[in-house]
Order: C-alpha cells, then sequence, then structure tokens
C-alpha cells in the first residue's frame, strides 16, 4: 500500500493557559520571578490518523477545539510538543490566505513574492500568472500595479485564494476561507475546489459550515477538547458532533 | 546534526532568500540612489565628527593606524553593518510575523536573509572606502599591504557572526519584551569596546587580552590589515575565528530549542 500523504502520530502540543507567556527582563531581574502563571494544558494530545492520496477530510469541532491549531501543524508552520505531522509532498495551505502578501508593494510583486514563498520559480510564475489574474477577476486585473493594502479586503482574498490554489501542490489545507468573497466568487472557489479534489489532491478542510463538509469530504473527524473523538464518513461524524453539541446545549 | 540540517533547509530554500533579500533592497532602494546616500553618509559624518575631535580638539598624538581618517571609516563602515544586523535579526522574525506564520520554510531564513540584505547593502559601500584608499596612496600616507586579499574572508567572518548571534537574539526578542533595549545599550558599548576609534595595540596589556573575547575586534583587524602597514595581530584573529564558529553553533542550537515557543507565541 502506498504510503500515507499526512501522517499524525500521537501529535500533541502544550499552551500556557495565561495570555502573557512573554517574559519581562525588568520582571525578571527585580522579582526573581516571571509572574505570568506557568499553567499549561494541552491544545491537542494523543492525535493519531493517517490520510491517503486523494482523501477528502473534514474536521469539525466546536470552536477551541483545536482544529485550526491540527491544521497549522500539518503546514508546518506550527511544532508539536509530543509525536509528529509528516507531510509527503508540498501543502497549498489556505490558511490566514493574505498572511504572505505586504501592503506596500503592488499586486504584481506581490503574487511573485508569495508565490516564491511557496517554491514556485520566476518562470513558474511567469507561467501561472495570467491564470492566477483571470481568476481573481476584472477588477482585480485593472489594479495590478497598484499598492495592496489599496484593494478591499474581498479582493485581498481573491487574488491570495488564486494563488494559492493555482500553486498546483498535492495537498490542499483550508480553512474557513470558503465563508469570504461573494456569491459569484464563492461559486468560482467551489468549482475550482471541486477541479482540485477531481485532479487527485489531497484536500484536509477546517469549516463550520455541514453544506461544505458533505460538498467536499468523504471522511470526517471530530475534535473534542483536543481529543480525536471519532473518525469516519462525515455524514456520521457530523451526525454525532451535532448529537453532543444538542446536549450539551439541553444540560 | 546540529547546523548541518539547518544549513541544508536554507540551500533548498536559496532561490527563497533571493526573493527577500531582493525585496528588501527594491524598498531601500525604491527609485532613487538616496539609500545608498544614507547608508554611506552616517559612517562618514561620523568620521568626520571624531576626527575633528581626536585630532583637532583633543590633539592625540596618535589616534590608530595613520591615516587616522582611513581608520575611522574602514572602521565605521563594517561596524555600521554589524550594528545593523544585531538590531535587525533582533527584529526579524517579529517584524515579519505574518509571513513567519504562513509560509512552511526554515524559520532561520529569516534571520539569513536580514544578514544578507544589509551585507549587499555594506559591499555596495567599499566603493567609498577604496576611493579613500586611493587618494591616500596617491598622496603617498599609506600602500596596500599583501593582507589585503585577507578582507573577503573578514567580511565573510562579520557575516558568520552576525547570523550566529542573529539566531539567538531573534527568537529570544520574541519572548522577552524588552529585548530590544539590550540590544541597543549592548551595541552601544560594544562600539567602545571595539577597536573602531583606537587600534587594539595601543590599548593597556589587559584591556588587549580582554579584546580577545570580543570576535569583532579580531575581524576588524583582519579587515583593516590590507590598508595600513604594521603587523596583523594573528592571535587576535584566530580567536575571533574560533568565536565565531563557536557562536554560530549556539545559534543554531538555541534557535532549534526555542522555534516552537517562539511559533506558538507570534
Amino acid at each position: 500500500m502506498a504510503k500515507p500523504v499526512i501522517e499524525v502520530r500521537n501529535l500533541g502540543i502544550e499552551f500556557y493557559r495565561s495570555r502573557r507567556r512573554r517574559m519581562s527582563l525588568r520582571e525578571m531581574v527585580l522579582k526573581r520571578q516571571n509572574s505570568a502563571p506557568s499553567e499549561t494544558f494541552w491544545a491537542l494530545r494523543n492525535i493519531s490518523f493517517d490520510v491517503a492520496r486523494g482523501e477528502a477530510v473534514g474536521l469539525v469541532g466546536g470552536n477551541g477545539s483545536g482544529k485550526s491549531t491540527l491544521l497549522r501543524m500539518i503546514a508546518g508552520v506550527m511544532l508539536p510538543d509530543e509525536g509528529h505531522a509528516t507531510v509527503r509532498g508540498r501543502v497549498a495551505p489556505l490558511i490566514e490566505l493574505t498572511g504572505g502578501f505586504l501592503g506596500e508593494l503592488t499586486a504584481r510583486e506581490n503574487v511573485y513574492l508569495a508565490a516564491g514563498l511557496h517554491g514556485l520559480t520566476k518562470e513558474q510564475i511567469d507561467a501561472r500568472f495570467d491564470e492566477i489574474v483571470d481568476f481573481a477577476g476584472p477588477q482585480v486585473q485593472a489594479g495590478m500595479d497598484m499598492p495592496f493594502r489599496h484593494f478591499s479586503s474581498g479582493m485581498q482574498v481573491r487574488i491570495a485564494f488564486a494563488l494559492i490554489t493555482t500553486l498546483d501542490q498535492p495537498v490542499v489545507l483550508v480553512d474557513e476561507v470558503l465563508a469570504v468573497g461573494d456569491r459569484a466568487f464563492r461559486e468560482k472557489c467551489y468549482e475550482r475546489m471541486e477541479n482540485m479534489l477531481s485532479g487527485g489532491k489531497t484536500l484536509f478542510l477546517v469549516s463550520h459550515s455541514e453544506h461544505d463538509l458533505r460538498r467536499f469530504a468523504e471522511r470526517g473527524l471530530y475534535l473534542a477538547s483536543g481529543q480525536l473523538k471519532s473518525d469516519g464518513p462525515i455524514d456520521e461524524v457530523i451526525a454525532q458532533y451535532n448529537a453532543d453539541a444538542d446536549a450539551d446545549a439541553a444540560s | 546534526m546540529i547546523g548541518v540540517s539547518q544549513f541544508r533547509g536554507l540551500m533548498a530554500n536559496r532561490q527563497v532568500v533571493r526573493t527577500l533579500v531582493e525585496r528588501d533592497l527594491r524598498v531601500r532602494y525604491a527609485g532613487s540612489v538616496l539609500g545608498w546616500v544614507w547608508t554611506v553618509l552616517d559612517p562618514l559624518l561620523m568620521a568626520l565628527i571624531y576626527l575633528v575631535v581626536f585630532t583637532v580638539i583633543f590633539q592625540a598624538r596618535r589616534g590608530g593606524h595613520q591615516p587616522y581618517f582611513l581608520h575611522l571609516v574602514t572602521g565605521l563602515f563594517l561596524w555600521q553593518w554589524f550594528a545593523q544586523n544585531m538590531t535587525e535579526t533582533s527584529r526579524a522574525l517579529l517584524s515579519e510575523a505574518r509571513l513567519v506564520r504562513s509560509a512552511n520554510l526554515p524559520r532561520e531564513l529569516w534571520v539569513v536573509r536580514v544578514v544578507l540584505a544589509k551585507g549587499v547593502e555594506f559591499v555596495l559601500t567599499l566603493p567609498v572606502i577604496a576611493a579613500f584608499t586611493i587618494f591616500y596612496m596617491i598622496t603617498g600616507q599609506t600602500k596596500l599591504h599583501w593582507t589585503i586579499v585577507l578582507l573577503p574572508v573578514s567580511l565573510v567572518l562579520t557575516f558568520l557572526l552576525s547570523v550566529g548571534i542573529g539566531m539567538i537574539l531573534a527568537p529570544v526578542t520574541v519572548l522577552v519584551n524588552d529585548m530590544a533595549r539590550v540590544v541597543r545599550i549592548v551595541l552601544r558599548l560594544g562600539f567602545y569596546a571595539t577597536p573602531v576609534l583606537y587600534s587594539a595595540d595601543m590599548a593597556p596589556p589587559v584591556l588587549q587580552k580582554l579584546l580577545l573575547f570580543n570576535p569583532m575586534s579580531g575581524i576588524l583587524e583582519l579587515f583593516r590589515s590590507g590598508f595600513f602597514k604594521g603587523e596583523m595581530n594573528i592571535l587576535s584573529v584566530s580567536s575571533a575565528v574560533v568565536l565565531t564558529v563557536v557562536l554560530l553553533f549556539v545559534g543554531a542550537f538555541v534557535f532549534k530549542r526555542l522555534e516552537p515557543a517562539v511559533l506558538k507565541e507570534i
């Protein structure tokens, strides 16, 4: 059997409960201790699962259940304290979409910079530039030489989405980004995601929208307070999540 | 082994480093040469001020190597690169927090990139030093020494030293609030603890021994040796080489240790 594309083993990450984990030198010297409470909690622990090539997995769970943290560790922008998350192949992260973009540069420079950060060479970007701009829409096309911060936030997300999905990387991570954009663009995004799926990409999706989850994912993972509660067909997982949520609301 | 895998990761992403360095330079030199003028003007004016203070006001018989102005210019230019590396690397992760959070790249890259960009700026100022050297050679006040061929070595050492210390400063600044202030103060002290204004052989023996623990002292000695007559202090240069290598490994180790905490915080 082929090796799984995403392999997560005994994954755990510990956070400080206090927002103030940053230390102050003045405090360390004068009081000889850090006044921030050193209490910690495990945002995720003992998480293990595999995702095979071409699978579409939906991640379900309430707020603060560790969904985004898990996604970040798979994307490699956060490091676990226990276990490991291995991804075979490069990742196109649709997380914090406009993160790699800088307001003072023009949209064109930003496309080259962000694509470069994701490992594309200049020639590869040249070849895909038109495709990216086409997808982002005509309003964007007219302003490619405008500073990025002059775009509306919706337009910024459009460019970023167009760019990341054009990277053509084997693993795609999606964190709630489908909610953005107007109706017409959202339809375009759905279409593109479906194309990526039928093109054999592996999809990992975080969403609160049952509609989106059912539409894209076949398999579901249910996270509750840092533990992996269930792993099965998406409909069953959603049903279990809803049952738990209803039970919580009733009690 | 610590350091080796990090080096491999950086080499695999050298295209990205290049993109980032080009962007830094484009932002700095956007549309004009004024950016270059600023990099040159600051150390030149400082050199002029020190020249006036020490030779006209204090009337020191010997300020350092002669001609003293060339001594100041060489020292101040290299020191400026090093000092900027320190302030910029300490902010390297914080100032690019959004990029660090969204791209899966070896995080050491953010430190290396700053030092490289500042290094290119420094290399662009070398013609100014060359112009002064030629002027003093024509007027017969100095002549080049064969050790001028070691000049690139001193630049490589400055680069490695800056990356080493930068890999300690960058993550610590994320975790400790007032680190940036500490860096500023230490740099100001470091300026006088490095033979920028004077030359190491003028210091009393005890201080000369202390200077051996300052890697920038030996590196500056190596950098300057080609411009002036006189012996290069081999002991001080070898001490700088050893300290640079040690700091590079310490930096790589500290960076790896603090990386998970930094990523949670940023």
